[in-house]
């Protein structure tokens, strides 16, 4: 195995990125995010009650995005829906770095071999097997509800994670400083925590970014393939999913929430790169002696 | 060569155990099972003749390294049970999706490599001009969207609004090579993330290779552009695509579930999200093996071309 599940090389340099700052960037990231964002975050406040159920995939009648499969008021639902897909999103990529984490270092900084093979090792198995076919598996088994599937997207994830954070953090490791900390008698938690940890954190950053992107395309997929969700949730994967059949008569039920995951998708990977790109504009004049010039894959002015 | 060979080895050894740890998870899978796996199978109609039913198919009666045993056995023979829901043995679950996914799998593969190349290179070759920052964008921008999402906005454009193309596979049955217009948007659909992430990769090795001493001395004995750019530099931007290849292969299986689901073509994944639904647990237990072994093989042989590629980039095993 070689490269972890959202594109970055182990090392933790981010090939997906484009290394130029453009000014406007930002703006276009955000913009794109910011309709889905919002409505995910704020449309539950503005949802209100549930009206009278009509009939399935009609147009007009007080329903200015039209009704469901079930005669629901499609704009309801779109409002309802961004919420559990951006939170389990986020609960997932949390829960990951919350088992990788402690992973990565222990086994970066342990000098038994046995115990860093122990730890390490079983993740290469399980990276073999396809991230939405694990997920399948288990769901096929439990039928997990959107807890569930947060951990589940989590578990596939730490083993990429975990191998990043391992990585960095045992280049960080090998530096004279821990050497120094170590001969100054200072406590396993504080080289680990207080320098180790602090000088992966960058690298960490981004791969948390990267991450959340292919976290992000696995909930929601998961989702529309029924995965930790009610039939009739509403969520906007679900909502494709189940008004696909109407598509002919009402395209706004389908329409509507396809882009709005378009969106979110799209708006976090371009904020992830603007940052990263300024980011790495903001280190550069600063740039350790250790770090390798043109660490972005692509050359820039 | 003894490098080569060890690492070799060693990345077969990975291979084995990884092969035996996708038999194993997949058969924990009833294990995992609350309770007893019969009554949770029977789960909406849970009579007790059902349950007594399942438990013999199950073989549940007897401890479950026998169990083992014998299916693993039965593995290595090619039986691979049958149907809870059925009756019919799971290998004719596994021909019927069989065709259908294969081809729709080697279409995407076949078309993967140039498409991705002729994109990395035509916005190498434009660095920083509007070509290239048009590629840029768009990759970085489509990399990240669910095959969902992307294919049901293009069936609404191309299907609904122009109907230029089938919306799905519905009332073509199995026989899809005989129909080519059905499978442009799956194809499409499947090819849209693999191609962004090794457009890009090829885009910045391309770049890299170009602005080295070795391009330009090339250039400096008068070597035409495209020569330089097909014979030399090519080959070493392929180095980082080709390790982008392994993760590459996940997301085809992947894809693939998700464009059968989407698109209703009666391939693996359709089969597989059909006993999912049903909790037909050997069936499920058979796929999960074909496309657990499909990965483990491929990503094996992605390593290998991503080695002989870049033989002095590290590539774990």
């Amino acid at each position: 195995m070689t490269t972890p599940a959202t594109g970055a090389p182990p090392t933790g340099a981010p090939p997906l990125v484009t290394a130029r700052a453009r000014p406007g960037r930002f703006a276009v990231a955000l913009l794109i995010i910011g309709v889905p964002l919002v409505l995910a975050l704020l449309g539950p406040l503005f949802a209100g009650e549930a009206g009278p159920r009509a009939a399935s995939f009609t147009l007009g009648g007080g329903h200015w995005a039209g009704t469901d499969f079930v005669g629901r008021d499609v704009w309801r639902q779109v409002l309802l829906g961004g919420r559990p897909v951006v939170v389990t999103a986020l609960a997932a990529t949390a829960l990951a770095y919350a088992v990788a984490l402690p992973l990565g270092l222990i086994s970066a900084l342990t000098h038994r071999t046995w115990l860093e093979e122990l730890l390490m090792r079983p993740l290469d198995v399980v990276l073999a097997v396809p991230s939405l076919l694990l997920i399948l598996l288990v769901a096929a088994v439990l039928a997990p509800g959107p807890m569930g599937l947060a951990l589940l997207v989590a578990l596939v994830n730490i083993p990429d994670a975990a191998r990043i954070i391992r990585a960095t953090a045992a280049e960080a490791a090998s530096r004279p400083a821990v050497e120094a900390l170590r001969m100054q008698g200072e406590t396993w938690w504080r080289m680990a925590v207080g320098y180790v940890g602090r000088s992966a954190l960058r690298t960490l950053a981004t791969d948390a970014g990267v991450r959340l992107t292919g976290v992000l395309y696995l909930v929601a997929t998961a989702a529309f393939l029924g995965v930790g969700v009610e039939p009739d949730a509403a969520d906007w994967a679900v909502m494709v999913d189940r008004n696909r059949t109407g598509l002919f008569v009402q395209p706004w039920a389908v329409v509507v929430p396809a882009l709005l995951i378009v969106g979110l998708t799209v708006g976090v990977n371009l904020l992830v790169d603007a940052a990263l790109a300024t980011r790495e504009r903001r280190v550069r004049p600063g740039r350790k002696p250790g770090e390798k010039p043109g660490e972005m894959g692509e050359s820039s002015p | 060569m003894t490098g080569l060979r060890q690492w070799l080895l060693r990345r077969l050894l990975l291979g084995t155990g990884q092969l035996v740890a996708v038999v194993l998870l997949v058969f924990a899978l009833t294990e995992a099972l609350p309770g007893d796996a019969a009554v949770a199978l029977a789960g909406d109609q849970p009579d007790p003749e059902r349950i007594a039913a399942l438990r013999t198919a199950m073989h549940l009666d007897r401890p479950a390294y026998e169990r083992l045993a014998d299916w693993a056995a039965g593995l290595l023979h090619g039986d691979f049970g049958t149907s809870l829901v059925s009756g019919r043995p799971v290998s004719s679950y596994l021909a019927d999706g069989f065709g259908p996914t294969v081809l729709l799998a080697a279409l995407t593969v076949v078309l993967l490599v140039p498409v991705a190349g002729g994109l990395g290179v035509l916005a190498a070759r434009h660095e920083g001009r509007f070509t290239d920052r048009l590629i840029s964008s768009v990759t970085l921008a489509v990399y990240a969207v669910p095959e969902f999402a992307l294919g049901i906005l293009l069936v609404t454009v191309f299907a609904l609004r122009l109907g230029w193309l089938p919306p799905t596979a519905v009332g073509y049955g199995a026989d899809l090579p005989a129909h080519p217009a059905v499978l442009v948007l799956p194809v499409l659909v499947l090819l849209s993330r693999p191609v962004c992430s090794l457009a890009r990769l090829v885009r910045a090795g391309m770049i890299d290779a170009l602005a080295a001493p070795y391009a330009a001395q090339a250039r400096r004995y008068g070597i035409p552009g495209a020569r330089i750019r097909y014979a030399h530099a090519l080959p070493n931007a392929l180095a980082p695509a080709a390790q982008q290849l392994a993760r590459t292969v996940d997301w085809l299986l992947c894809g693939v579930i998700v464009v059968e689901a989407l698109f209703v073509i009666p391939g693996l994944g359709t089969v597989l999200m059909n006993a999912v639904a049903e909790r037909d647990v050997p069936v499920i237990q058979g796929l999960a093996i074909v496309f657990g072994l499909t990965a483990v093989v491929l990503n094996l042989g992605a390593d290998v071309v991503a080695h002989r590629f870049a033989p002095r980039a590290l590539v774990a095993a």
